[in-house]
């Protein structure tokens, strides 16, 4: 940031680039802004009378983040523990490693796509989608915070003789549980959002309805969904906040 | 206490006798474990179907090999899709964090003309936050259209609530002697805001922005999918017509353009942050 003109410069200029590919223009953006608020206006009055029809697929959708976040949880801590360097063999540690990166990098609606061409719609491919999802994310925080363990601590359990098995269950769970817990709990919030997402492409519940809702153009159903999604999205951060106060005491556990 | 006493040999801290504290583990990890078997109920999840069914996932790898790479020079197409799922989470990047940040003035206890403002855009940022991007993109689709300019907005709007929390509480934590030193001299909320506010966020705004790109551009292809343009769209067209081959070959592309920008953006992160003391 030594040159603010040069920086400057090649911000406009990546910008530039960037507004022709998405056909950005200003008269674009307050034509949109126009039509978007004309849009807006529709959803003013949301159907009440369809809130009790569609408690039943908000319910799909929680359970879809809730039977998710579980197993997502024991399989991040397979992956996490094995991509470890100070825990795991090394033949283990490269596949584990690549493993997560490509989860990482593979958003969680193309891994739902590929579920759902192969077994059909519905919640199997959701929650798996969803498990699966969580890998990249919890597996490599847990694998970093694994690694970051002082040395000193590891070597302490193993000159008493203890195995591999051993080290990790007495010295390296203790250390790291509070911190994957957290992530775990944080975790169940993200998969919530993901489950309204991918429930618009196969996984059933609120964001199927949402979708259709609109696809039909009927804007007073869809608002009503859209109101019953962000009290799903509250919910779950007040329940995530709730289990965090429970479990968690300023990073110990309780 | 009914604890059983350890054997001689083996030292305590590696032998310890069932207690209340495992006790009580064990009814977390059944509290857990029933809980899992009444939703899996509830929802109709069978975990069996995964074995199962499994030939039909091997069924599909089958469909999808070998990968069609060769769209990458029959298609040409493909580059203009993988420009506009970069340009969608850049523009998307850069335009929530600029509106966010001309926001959080308003938020932050500090420089906010008003309390009452700043409970409002504060409940404003809560609200967008807590509502997920594709329910921006579904009313965006249908005010402007498909493509990705209703991509790139549906991510504009979806970074304003994050950015702004972030934000705001980055400007509260500032430290106030510059700001005392400032005004001492008889400088306007402008110039206080120039030149001892904004340096003291800025690193804070570029490595959020940096991460937020990270996240923006894995969302861009979700709402492509949806109708937002890009590689998502792509995607999704070759899903519906069931050429797997060119599918796989779509996904490794995803892949790639992923792994690469998030790469640059570390790349470029390091460079900006690791000399922010000259700015």
């Amino acid at each position: 940031m030594r040159r603010p003109a040069l920086v400057a410069l090649a911000l406009g200029l990546v910008v530039y680039w960037a507004a022709a590919q998405c056909n950005v223009s200003p008269s674009e953006l307050v034509d949109g802004a126009v039509r978007g608020l004309e849009v807006l206006v529709f959803f003013f009055s949301p159907d009440w009378h369809a809130l009790p029809e569609l408690a039943g697929p908000a319910l799909v959708t929680v359970l879809l983040a809730a039977v998710a976040t579980p197993l997502g949880v024991a399989l991040s801590a397979v992956f996490g523990l094995a991509a470890a360097r100070n825990v795991a063999p090394g033949w283990l540690r490269t596949p584990a490693r690549m493993l997560i990166g490509l989860e990482r990098a593979l958003p969680e609606i193309i891994i739902l796509l590929l579920l759902v061409a192969a077994l059909g719609v519905g919640p199997f491919p959701g929650v798996i989608a969803l498990a699966l999802g969580s890998i990249g994310m919890l597996g490599k925080l847990l694998a970093d915070s694994v690694e970051e363990i002082d040395a000193r601590v590891l070597e302490s359990v193993e000159t008493v003789g203890a195995t591999r098995w051993q080290v990790i269950r007495h010295a390296v769970i203790p250390e790291v549980l509070p911190s994957f817990l957290a992530n775990a709990i944080f975790r169940f919030e993200v998969n919530i959002r993901a489950s309204v997402l991918l429930g618009a492409v196969g996984a059933g519940g609120i964001g199927f309805e949402l979708s259709k809702a609109m696809s039909l153009l009927e804007y007073e159903r869809a608002m009503s969904a859209v109101l019953l999604t962000l009290a799903l999205v509250f919910g779950a951060e007040r329940v995530s906040d709730f289990l965090r106060r429970r479990v968690l005491d300023g990073g110990r556990l309780r | 206490m009914n604890s059983v006493a350890p054997a001689a040999d083996v030292p305590s801290a590696l032998f310890t006798p069932p207690s209340r504290h495992f006790r009580r583990r064990l009814a977390i990890f059944a509290a857990i474990g029933a809980f899992l078997v009444a939703a899996s109920a509830a929802l109709k999840f069978q975990p069996w179907l995964l074995f199962t069914d499994f030939h039909y996932l091997v069924r599909l790898a089958g469909e999808m090999l070998p990968p069609r790479i060769e769209l990458l020079w029959t298609k040409p197409s493909l580059y203009s899709s993988v420009a506009e799922t970069i340009a969608m989470a850049l523009l998307g990047t850069l335009g929530g964090a600029s509106i966010a940040l001309a926001l959080a003035l308003l938020a932050a206890a500090n420089t906010t003309p008003h309390p009452l403002l700043r409970t409002v855009v504060r409940f404003g940022f809560g609200a967008e936050r807590a509502t997920p991007n594709f329910v921006v993109l579904l009313v965006l689709l249908i005010a402007v259209g498909f493509g990705p300019f209703a991509g790139m907005l549906a991510l504009t709007i979806g970074s304003i609530g994050m950015f702004g929390k972030l934000f705001a509480d980055a400007i509260e934590q500032v430290d106030p002697a510059p700001i005392e030193a400032i005004e001492s001299v008889g400088a306007g909320r402008w110039h206080v805001i120039r030149y001892a506010v904004v340096p003291q966020v800025l690193p804070s705004v570029v490595a959020n922005g940096f991460y937020a790109f990270d996240v923006n551009l894995r969302a861009a292809i979700a709402l492509g999918v949806y109708g937002g343009g890009g590689l998502g769209f792509e995607l999704q067209l070759a899903m519906k017509v069931l050429r797997y081959q060119d599918v796989l070959a779509l996904v490794l592309l995803v892949l790639v353009m992923v792994t690469l920008m998030e790469r640059v953006s570390d790349f470029l992160r390091r460079r900006i942050l690791g000399s922010t003391a000259s700015l």
